[in-house]
């Protein structure tokens, strides 16, 4: 079981546990090893990860140090877990109110602006939408509010884009976004794969190939962001390194055999305490 | 793609001048073409409850984040419109 479901799941995956989206856990609180930046808790937080990965480049010496606090703050005020489309099906229906806005991290690393329907790729959900004023550089006087209809059509909109469902949490376990990600645009992707920052965790399940159905056609091995699939040449044949996979999904959806499944990460003994 | 951040490997010195790209957003270039997504941008100016204007000189600046990640390829000194970056591996020449 991976450590939120112990902790916030009761015996439920914990973010299908509608719990872990009501109005009484939204309260971000400040992390006691957090400066204060003057800045609101996750932005704390954000920044303290963003030293720790700086460092790497500039002192080097400090980055074991930095980084061993990065994942500490990042676990608890802005934890991560990939889910696939149908989970995050699960979690719309679940959170109060949905909201569409840009990708704070596409912003960052590649100066994207919310300045057309496409750079919407983030969901933010629960309470916390009705108070987004509280960020000022994003503050677009509003969010875009939608039906949970409108938010299942975004998420198989982007998720047959090749983009990969993730969850944030707005101090943890409470879950206030949904976003889809790619790398290298996406932070959270990038500071687990190039700095070993666990902000974001593996997804649930895992994906499986049928090597018998399988016909070679090569279609998935673009499409996924953590580069888990290789195309075998001279055997014709794709090979998913379910150790790199994050359990996204996105390369199912695209196979023409049904090749590929999810299956769920616990039935694999060397695979479920990998997270 | 590992991670490897013990892997040692050369890592170059970087500076953006802010005083010479003062509106980043309205360029952007760097941010966009770097192959190795080197480079961030930092909100500067945060006032609760006001729209951080684009347009508005130093209230955004770009950092070069990710210099461990930097081949050298010297895209964004060519590219920059502005001459603010400079990028130097060991003691060679500053470009
Ligand atoms: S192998 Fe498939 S399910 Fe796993 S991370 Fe890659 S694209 Fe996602
Ligand atoms: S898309 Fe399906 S059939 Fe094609 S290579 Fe991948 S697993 Fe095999
Ligand atoms: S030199 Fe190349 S890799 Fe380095 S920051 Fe510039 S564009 Fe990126
Ligand atoms: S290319 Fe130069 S002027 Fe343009 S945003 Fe980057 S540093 Fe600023």
């Amino acid at each position: 079981m991976c450590q939120f479901c112990m902790t916030h799941g009761y015996g439920k995956v914990w973010y299908k546990n509608a719990m872990n989206y009501a109005r009484q856990m939204y309260k971000l609180k400040k992390h006691k090893s957090s400066h204060d930046h003057g800045r609101d808790p996750e932005g704390a937080a954000a920044l303290i990860i963003a030293e720790a990965v700086e460092a790497r480049g500039l002192k080097p010496e400090e980055f074991p140090r930095l980084r061993h606090m990065a994942n500490k703050v990042a676990q608890e005020m802005v934890a991560g877990q990939v889910v696939t489309l149908e989970d995050a099906m699960t979690m719309v229906e679940l959170a109060s109110p949905i909201a569409l806005m840009g990708c704070i991290c596409r912003k960052i690393t590649r100066g994207r602006l919310e300045d057309n329907e496409d750079s919407y790729t983030c969901m933010g959900l629960g309470i916390g939408m009705f108070k987004w004023d509280r960020w000022p550089e994003r503050y677009k006087g509003g969010v875009h509010f939608v039906t949970v209809e409108e938010a299942k059509q975004w998420l198989v909109k982007w998720h047959n884009k090749g983009m990969v469902a993730s969850l944030m949490t707005h101090g943890t376990p409470y879950i206030g976004g949904l976003c889809m990600c790619d790398y290298p645009d996406c932070l959270a992707i990038r500071y687990r794969l190039d700095y070993g920052i666990n902000q974001l965790f593996k997804g649930e399940f895992v994906a499986k190939l049928d090597y018998d159905k399988c016909c070679g056609c090569g279609t998935c091995v673009e499409r996924c962001q953590f580069g888990a699939i290789k195309f075998e040449v001279t055997i014709e044949k794709t090979n998913i390194d379910q150790f790199r996979c994050f359990g996204c999904g996105v390369c199912m959806t695209t196979c023409p055999t049904g090749a590929i499944s999810m299956v769920d990460r616990k039935t694999l003994p060397g695979l479920r305490e990998v997270w | 793609m590992a991670f490897n951040w013990e892997d040692p490997r050369p890592i170059p010195k970087m500076t953006v001048d802010n005083q010479k790209c003062n509106v980043p957003l309205t360029c952007k270039k760097c941010l966009e073409l770097c192959p190795q997504a080197v480079f961030a941008l930092i909100t500067l100016k945060y006032v609760k409850y006001v729209e951080t204007n684009i347009n508005e000189p130093y209230a955004y600046a770009v950092r070069p984040m990710h210099r461990d990640k930097c081949t050298g390829c010297m895209e964004c000194v060519n590219a920059c419109p502005r001459d603010a970056i400079t990028v130097q591996f060991g003691e060679g020449e500053v470009k």
